[in-house]
């Protein structure tokens, strides 16, 4: 009798192997970036017996920056690129709500997150509708991280990639602005991370999907009917 | 004409260059200056026949402190300049006449000279309001402006005034002070700093000069050659900034052993100018040397990037000094803090937002277990 | 009776925008008004922003006097918040302001003033034996052969015969009030040329404590350079030893060519001891302190007022009472929410645009009504005097006595009433004066520090109250100096660290402004009255007047 209740669920590989290790490169590279970026800004206080040329701590930290960030930007790339060519959980379709449903979906999982009701309808098995669209916001912060960020660094550069950014410092009035911008951009970041990490694991418990380690194997699960529902 | 003052061809030429070289000089000069090929025939017979290239500098709203670093060029010295190089027609600073004398030298120059002469303008221009902000014999500096650089051969903005808008642009600039490069339909060499450096005004002045007309620009109109480094590239404390020494406040231990000025508010990252390289009054310092951070001052609107002492502007309407930092450790605190919220409430509601899911999975136990195997 | 308004605008040979109309009857100034036509609105620019950045936009009034509204700006600061700085703070801002005082003077004198009396082209037609004679007869100064004046000769003939006269270009050439010898004339322009390139080397020194002039850095609570005697990276012995040699290069200057060439052309123009005088009262707020801001007995120039050209008396002044001094808008281009007749005291100074003048271009300004971006600043109602001369009479009066002794002994030289210090010539000779005395004290405070540092005291700033978290909640201040053109004050008034009012009362600001709200002159306008105008459409005589103020406009106006 009670076994008829119980759900089936069926195991749906949505994150491919080229989104999830996009997905770990650039959280482990804004991570560093993050906190290496915050000690440009703000460097520690650090008295020395040793002198100048012996040496180069605060070089590093720039250095361990400046890599991660070519590391993101062209992790970024490649993720753009697979908006285009991934599977139907990975296209820019997702980011961007141009269908009515998906609206809809998210005025629904904004109740779910915010007021703490129940779904009153199936939230989307890949990115749901409201995170899809966060998604797209933190692309663009993405976007505007890199150009501020080469601005700033072609000073430093002959390479032709951060040269081809040097038009933001005059449009932004220069490269206080810029540089200003580039760290206030970090708390973006931050915040995000917070509430990204913690809705993750919100959206597990209360989809009881395995949205937490669907970043690790790919997998999620869905109920047999939903999907049946969907054909 | 004395033979004893060599003509701007007569000196090039000494320097061994041929009377081709010469027209090329010159239209290499005209097409920096932004001069039609017709207009090119005049500045050959300007630079050919003239023995020092006519001069006018304009003062509008400024301090003078870039007509005094001017008489501070070490090399060449000022006087060289201004009885050798160039003939300063009018410049309300030295010259001997004043009023109608005054304004004759320089109506006499733009209708003598047309096409010819050099304009330094030293100042911004209060655009609009009638005028009445900057008033010179009567007349407003934009029509004063507007008059003389119409048959410049070219235009030199000197400092941040004329090449930013500097202190009376700062917010909420009251008299809506504009730079020159704002004002005026031609091309503008901008010399910023406040006030730039001596001999980086005379460098300028001796490379239209000498060099092959106008020195190659960047895209805000600096010359390269004097502003295509940020203070910071060639600063001589940069060994402590990569090793991480700083100077935490003023004459502390740090400061007494010239650490880098970076935590007390140093610029020198995000501004471009030559005084770590050429450096201030014939090589003897400049600000980062003498334990004073850059401020910036040849940078775009730097006197809103403060306060100076801090490494981020703070935010009006913030309350005191709100940087991005407090803002931001405000801002993710409360995320934290709404996300703790979230999850205690999340967990008192567990059983009805869990309840479906609960309902639909089965239950395993040992029994179970042993059952099936 | 033939009466003309004559106009001079611009005002050249001075910083900054003024016109002069002058209203002059059978050769004679009648009536004059004073005009500064440029505006920043620095006071408004201020509000709101970090006290402790206040230094470098108030520095920003003026790159002529570049030291003084920096200092005065710190020293409001400091006043308000209740800092006293370190002895060797005291002692580099006053190596710094006493360097600016001598380079300024030597500039104003030869550069900016020089040409109302020196005539360039009768120059020409010197004998380079005679002046080298003249110039052996009255300095020790090396460069005084007779080959070197020929070289000087040869290279103004070259220069005059090119065609291109460029500063020179229409000036005043044999006016009929050019009185000097051309040998002089020769000496002259060659120390116009000596000035020229000794002028860059003196601000060396701000260069060393400041990083740089024009505008070198200052700091709140102190000075921002550090003193180490272990260390390349800061201020040491080599750094201590230009200092040295760029003060002795500047006493040598002063003495053995400024004095004796004011000296020599002071007699030819004796009778300018009787004109572009005619004001009465003279203030001047004192500066460099010997034992702290606080400490006014201290001060080299001691503070105080003289009445009624009256020199048995000083009179009080403080600028902390709301009674003494006001600032006036009548005939200004402001409006007051009290109206056009109130007076403001600087703490509660209102800057509001309101320009009702004639719209440019235009010939004449309305000088029934508001014409000029200056405020009048009064003291008690009554206009002043400040400046060079002001500081020299209050200082004579309140008995100084190498003040007094160099000013008896200047008179004795020249043959002249005391009454001729007030006058053109007056104020040309106190700022000679006061230059010489200035360049011994700028030694004496050199050597101060010296000692100091051999004591074993380095420190140069005092962190203590530098956090705006450590101020009241809401105070305010004044800082006074005497900048080179005169008596400087900037009042603050501060609200949770940040500026709520800042006002300049500028030394120019005393001299050059329009009249107040009872018809009082200010300085400008007065000293004019009176002087003869050979040649109306040639204003040599109020170039005269108006350059021994060495006016500064870009600092009335701010
Ligand atoms: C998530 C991405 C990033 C974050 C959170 C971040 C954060 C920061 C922060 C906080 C600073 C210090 C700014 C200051 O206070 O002055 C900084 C500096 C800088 N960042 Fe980034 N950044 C990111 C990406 C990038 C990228 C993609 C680049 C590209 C090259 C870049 C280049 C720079 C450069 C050149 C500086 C200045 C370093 C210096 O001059 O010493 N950043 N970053
Ligand atoms: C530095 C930290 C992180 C950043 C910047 C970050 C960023 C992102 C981004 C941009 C996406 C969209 C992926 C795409 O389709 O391109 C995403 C999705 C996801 N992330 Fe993260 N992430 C971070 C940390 C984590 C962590 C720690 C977890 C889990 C333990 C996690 C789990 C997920 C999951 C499950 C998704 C898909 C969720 C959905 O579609 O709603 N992330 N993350
Ligand atoms: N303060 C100030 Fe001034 C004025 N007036 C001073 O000497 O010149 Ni630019
Ligand atoms: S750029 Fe600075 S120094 Fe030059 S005139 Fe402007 S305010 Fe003065
Ligand atoms: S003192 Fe300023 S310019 Fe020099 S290295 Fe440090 S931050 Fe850079
Ligand atoms: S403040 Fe200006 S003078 Fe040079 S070191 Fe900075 S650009
Ligand atoms: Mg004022």
């Amino acid at each position: 009798m009670e076994q008829t209740q119980k759900a089936i669920y069926r195991r749906i590989y949505v994150w491919e192997f080229p989104v999830r290790l996009y997905h770990w490169i650039n959280g482990f590279t804004i991570l560093f970036l993050i906190i290496t970026g915050f000690l440009i800004g703000n460097p520690l206080q650090l008295f020395y017996a040793n002198e100048a040329y012996q040496q180069y701590w605060f070089g590093t930290v720039r250095f361990i920056h400046f890599v991660s960030a070519f590391i993101f930007f062209f992790n970024f790339l490649v993720r753009i690129y697979w908006g285009f060519v991934g599977n139907q959980f990975a296209r820019w379709t997702n980011f961007i709500p141009l269908k009515k449903a998906r609206w809809k979906e998210i005025v629904n999982v904004l109740k779910v997150d915010v007021l703490q009701v129940d779904p009153s309808m199936r939230i989307e098995i890949g990115h749901n509708a409201l995170a899809g669209f966060i998604y797209f916001f933190s692309f663009l912060a993405f976007a505007f991280q890199s150009v501020t960020g080469f601005a700033l660094y072609a000073a430093n550069s002959q390479s032709f990639l951060p040269k081809l950014f040097t038009w933001v410092i005059p449009l932004m009035g220069g490269d206080f602005a810029v540089r200003q911008w580039h760290h206030i951009f970090m708390w973006v970041f931050i915040i995000f991370i917070i509430i990204h990490i913690y809705l993750v694991f919100y959206h597990d418990y209360i989809e009881g999907r395995g949205t937490t380690s669907s970043m690790v194997g790919g997998w999620k699960f869905e109920k047999d009917e939903n999907i049946n529902n969907d054909e | 004409m004395p033979k004893e003052m060599p003509t701007m061809r007569e000196a090039i030429e000494s320097k061994g260059y041929s009377r081709r070289d010469f027209l090329k000089y010159c239209s290499a000069a005209a097409a920096i200056l932004g001069i039609e090929a017709a207009g090119l025939p005049s500045i050959v017979r300007a630079f050919e026949t003239k023995p020092r290239p006519p001069v006018i500098w304009l003062h509008f709203q400024e301090c003078t402190c870039c007509s005094e670093s001017f008489i501070r060029s070490t090399h060449p010295i000022v006087a060289d300049v201004i009885f050798d190089y160039l003939s300063l027609d009018y410049t309300e600073t030295l010259m001997a006449a004043a009023g109608h004398q005054a304004e004759k030298s320089y109506q006499d120059t733009i209708k003598n000279y047309a096409g010819q002469y050099i304009l330094l303008v030293e100042g911004s221009i209060p655009a609009g309001n009638d005028g009445v902000f900057c008033m010179i014999g009567g007349r407003s500096a934009e029509q004063i402006i507007q008059e003389a650089a119409k048959d410049a051969a070219a235009v030199i903005a000197w400092g941040s005034c004329a090449s930013n808008g500097c202190v009376q642009n700062a917010n909420p600039n009251p008299t809506n002070a504009t730079p020159i490069h704002k004002i005026i339909n031609k091309p503008v060499i901008n010399v910023p700093g406040c006030p730039p450096i001596a001999d980086v005004m005379t460098g300028v002045i001796t490379h239209l000069l000498v060099y092959g007309g106008s020195p190659e620009l960047d895209s805000q109109g600096r010359p390269k050659e004097f502003y295509s480094r940020r203070v910071h590239d060639t600063c001589y404390r940069r060994p402590y900034y990569d090793a991480g020494m700083f100077v935490e406040s003023f004459d502390d231990e740090n400061a007494r052993k010239g650490y880098c000025l970076y935590k007390v508010g140093c610029r020198g990252p995000v501004t471009y100018n030559a005084c770590s390289v050429t450096k201030w009054n014939g090589g003897v310092s400049y600000p980062i040397q003498s334990g004073h951070g850059c401020i910036g001052c040849s940078e775009n609107g730097f006197w809103d990037n403060g306060p100076f002492y801090q490494h981020l502007a703070s935010f009006p309407g913030f309350g005191i000094e709100s940087t991005a930092d407090t803002i931001g450790t405000a801002v993710g605190v409360a995320a934290t803090a709404g996300v703790a919220a979230h999850a205690i409430v999340a967990n008192i509601r567990k059983r009805k937002l869990v309840k479906e899911l609960k309902d639909e999975s089965v239950e395993i136990n040992d029994e179970d277990k042993g059952g099936n195997s | 009776m033939a009466t003309k308004r004559i106009v001079v605008d611009p005002v050249t040979r001075i910083e900054g925008h003024l016109r002069v109309e002058a209203v002059v009857e059978n050769g004679i100034i009648t009536d004059a008004f004073s005009s500064g036509t440029m505006v920043r609105g620095l006071e408004i620019i201020l509000k709101g922003r970090d006290p402790r950045d206040a230094w470098a936009f108030t520095q920003r009034a003026c790159g002529v006097c570049t030291t003084v509204h920096a200092l005065a700006s710190v020293r409001t600061v400091e006043d308000a918040v209740g800092i006293s700085v370190p002895k060797n703070a005291e002692l580099i801002r006053n190596i710094m302001e006493a360097a600016l005082y001598v380079q300024d003077h030597v500039v104003h004198f030869y550069h900016l003033h020089a040409l109302d009396w020196v005539d360039v082209v009768s120059a020409l037609s010197a004998d380079p034996k005679e002046t080298s004679r003249i110039a052996q007869s009255i300095s020790h100064w090396p460069k005084s052969s007779v080959g070197y004046f020929k070289d000087v000769a040869t290279r103004l003939k070259t220069f005059v015969e090119s065609g291109q006269l460029g500063i020179f270009a229409n000036g005043y050439w044999g006016h009929k009030a050019m009185k000097l010898p051309p040998e002089i004339n020769l000496l002259a322009v060659a120390h116009y040329l000596e000035a020229l390139e000794w002028q860059k080397e003196i601000v060396k020194i701000h260069a060393i404590f400041g990083g740089k002039n024009p505008h070198p850095n200052y700091l709140v609570g102190g000075v921002p350079c550090s003193i180490n005697l272990n260390e390349v990276n800061a201020i040491n012995s080599e750094r201590l030893n230009h200092v040295s040699k760029l003060i002795t290069d500047a006493m040598q200057f002063v003495n053995q060519v400024y004095i004796p060439d004011l000296m020599a052309i002071a007699p030819y123009y004796k009778d300018w001891g009787a004109i572009g005088g005619g004001m009465e009262n003279f203030l001047c707020y004192g500066d460099f302190p010997t034992h702290g801001y606080n400490q006014t007995d201290s001060f080299k120039f001691p503070r105080g007022i003289i009445l009624g050209q009256n020199l048995n008396e000083v009179v009080e002044v403080d600028a902390r009472d709301p009674q003494q001094i006001k600032e006036y808008i009548k005939h200004s281009w402001y409006k007051y929410g009290a109206g056009d007749e109130a007076g403001l005291h600087p703490w509660e100074g209102e800057t509001e645009f309101n320009f009702t003048g004639p719209k440019p271009p235009f010939d004449q300004l309305d000088v029934q009504n508001k014409y000029s971006w200056i405020k009048t600043p009064r003291w008690k109602d009554k206009a002043m005097e400040v400046g060079p001369l002001s500081r020299m009479l209050v200082a004579y009066a309140a008995g100084v006595t190498e003040v007094q002794d160099i000013v008896n002994d200047t008179l004795a030289r020249l043959n002249v009433p005391v009454g001729a210090l007030f006058s053109t010539l007056g104020r040309t000779a106190a700022r000679g004066l006061e230059t010489k005395l200035i360049v011994g004290w700028l030694k004496g405070f050199f050597d101060d520090l010296v000692t100091n540092v051999k004591a074993g005291d380095t420190t140069t700033f005092t962190k203590e109250k530098w956090e705006p978290s450590s101020w009241p909640q809401s105070c305010e201040g004044v800082g006074m100096t005497e900048a080179p053109r005169g008596a400087l004050a900037h009042f603050i008034k501060i609200n949770s660290g940040k500026i709520e009012n800042y006002q300049l009362v500028v030394p120019t600001t005393w001299n050059a402004s329009p009249r107040d709200p009872s018809g009082q002159k200010s300085a400008y306008e007065t000293a004019l009255i009176g002087t003869p105008i050979a040649d109306k459409d040639m204003p040599l005589e109020i170039l005269r007047t108006i350059h021994s103020f060495d006016p500064c406009l870009a600092c009335s106006v701010h």
